[in-house]
């Protein structure tokens, strides 16, 4: 399966709906995580705060690529990506692992990713490299076996979007 | 003297880590202290005014800033108070490797950068869900008192700590830590390393 996750609507249009998933995270309902730690320790696997997250990050868990696309804010995701992130640990196990000699939690079955994570609205060049730094960090801890990061204006995301979308129907 | 407010902005603030370590901070040096939710951002951007020195209390989520002070901070960048305090940074992490507070750390740094904030001191701790309550806590405490007389004092530093173990060593102990928590809920380890999400 594959997935885009964006936090603003996009136009597109996939051919084939049943393998690749667009959610618009900005028209769901997703609470802040609030750190209970439930999911790990009291029904493993599964949140506790039981609304819009709890459809999303199974989709997270079983895409090979994603594309996630999120405003950027002080070099990292915005609110609206940043909560859906968050809500996403039921992906893995309280159990940490070495990962390149670094602690990481063990992942459930979550399918190794090639990703493509797309930021628009960064101030500049610092921003965007806070930005590619933090995601570096992130395909520790979400299983990214590939990634790319890319920035957009807002005007041109469509199309990027759109872009990086056709290369999986070529693929 | 300057006056110093440690704002917590964990998404758990009454039961934090964050909460312990702004304990032992104002243990060393005289502060205020305040908790960030959803409905108190105004009266806090109007507070921070009143201080020399804000010190920011967090953990780490998902390599960057829990989204209860991400959104804290922009409010605060849309509605600064007249005399903007120095931000400190007192931030905590579960891994054992406290260098992977970094991105978080630069992105408060980002948000003084771009909002006209001076930056002041940070502590970066590792292994931070556990070592208040492990034979290392007076490392915790001892680089608290540290950073806390260098935000007293205005002599900004960094500082860091973690518990000095061999990480094969960490990951037993964290292994133990958590089935102890599964317990708590009658889960044994087996059912907490399920690999299935969201089906029961
Ligand atoms: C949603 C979520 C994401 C987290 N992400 C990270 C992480 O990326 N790296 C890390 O070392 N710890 C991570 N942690 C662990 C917390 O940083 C750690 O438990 C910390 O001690 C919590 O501090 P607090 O009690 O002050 O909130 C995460 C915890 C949660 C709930």
């Amino acid at each position: 399966m594959k997935l885009i996750l964006s936090d603003r609507p996009l136009d597109l249009t996939v051919k084939n709906p049943d393998q690749i998933k667009v959610i618009d995270l900005s028209a769901l309902k997703i609470h802040n995580c609030v750190g209970c730690f439930g999911c790990w320790t009291k029904t493993p696997g599964r949140c506790v705060i039981r609304d819009d997250a709890v459809t999303v990050y199974p989709l997270i868990a079983q895409s090979d690529s994603v594309i996630y696309v999120s405003r950027i804010k002080y070099g990292g995701y915005d609110s609206i990506m940043k909560t859906m992130l968050e809500r996403a640990i039921p992906v893995q196990q309280a159990f940490i692992h070495l990962v390149d000699g670094e602690c990481h939690h063990v992942q459930r079955a979550v399918a190794p990713k090639q990703a493509v994570i797309i930021g628009y609205g960064a101030s500049g060049p610092k921003e965007q490299a806070l930005f590619r730094r933090l995601v570096e960090r992130n395909a520790r801890n979400m299983n990214f076996e590939n990634f790319q990061v890319l920035f957009s204006s807002q005007e041109e995301l469509e199309s990027l979007v759109r872009k990086e979308a056709a290369k999986w129907d070529a693929s | 003297m300057g006056r110093i407010l440690i704002l917590n902005g964990s998404p758990r603030a009454p039961k934090s880590n964050s909460k312990r370590y702004a304990g032992l901070f104002m243990d060393c040096c005289k502060a205020d202290y305040a908790e960030i939710t959803k409905t108190n951002h105004r009266e806090l951007c109007a507070r921070t005014g009143e201080y020399t020195d804000l010190v920011l209390a967090f953990p780490l989520y998902a390599d960057g800033l829990p989204v209860t002070l991400l959104d804290f901070l922009k409010t605060l960048e849309a509605e600064p108070p007249q005399q903007k305090p120095t931000v400190s940074v007192l931030i905590n992490c579960g891994f054992l490797e406290y260098a992977q507070n970094h991105t978080a750390v630069e992105m408060v740094a980002l948000f003084c950068r771009q909002n006209g904030w001076s930056f002041g001191s940070v502590l970066e701790i590792g292994g931070g869900e556990a070592i208040l309550d492990t034979p290392f806590r007076f490392l915790a405490a001892g680089s608290i008192k540290k950073f806390a007389r260098s935000v007293e004092k205005k002599r900004y530093a960094r500082f860091h700590t973690t518990m000095p173990l061999p990480k094969s060593m960490f990951l037993k102990a964290s292994a133990a830590y958590w089935t102890e928590y599964g317990k708590k809920y009658n889960i044994s380890k087996e059912e907490m390393q399920t690999m299935q999400i969201e089906q029961t």
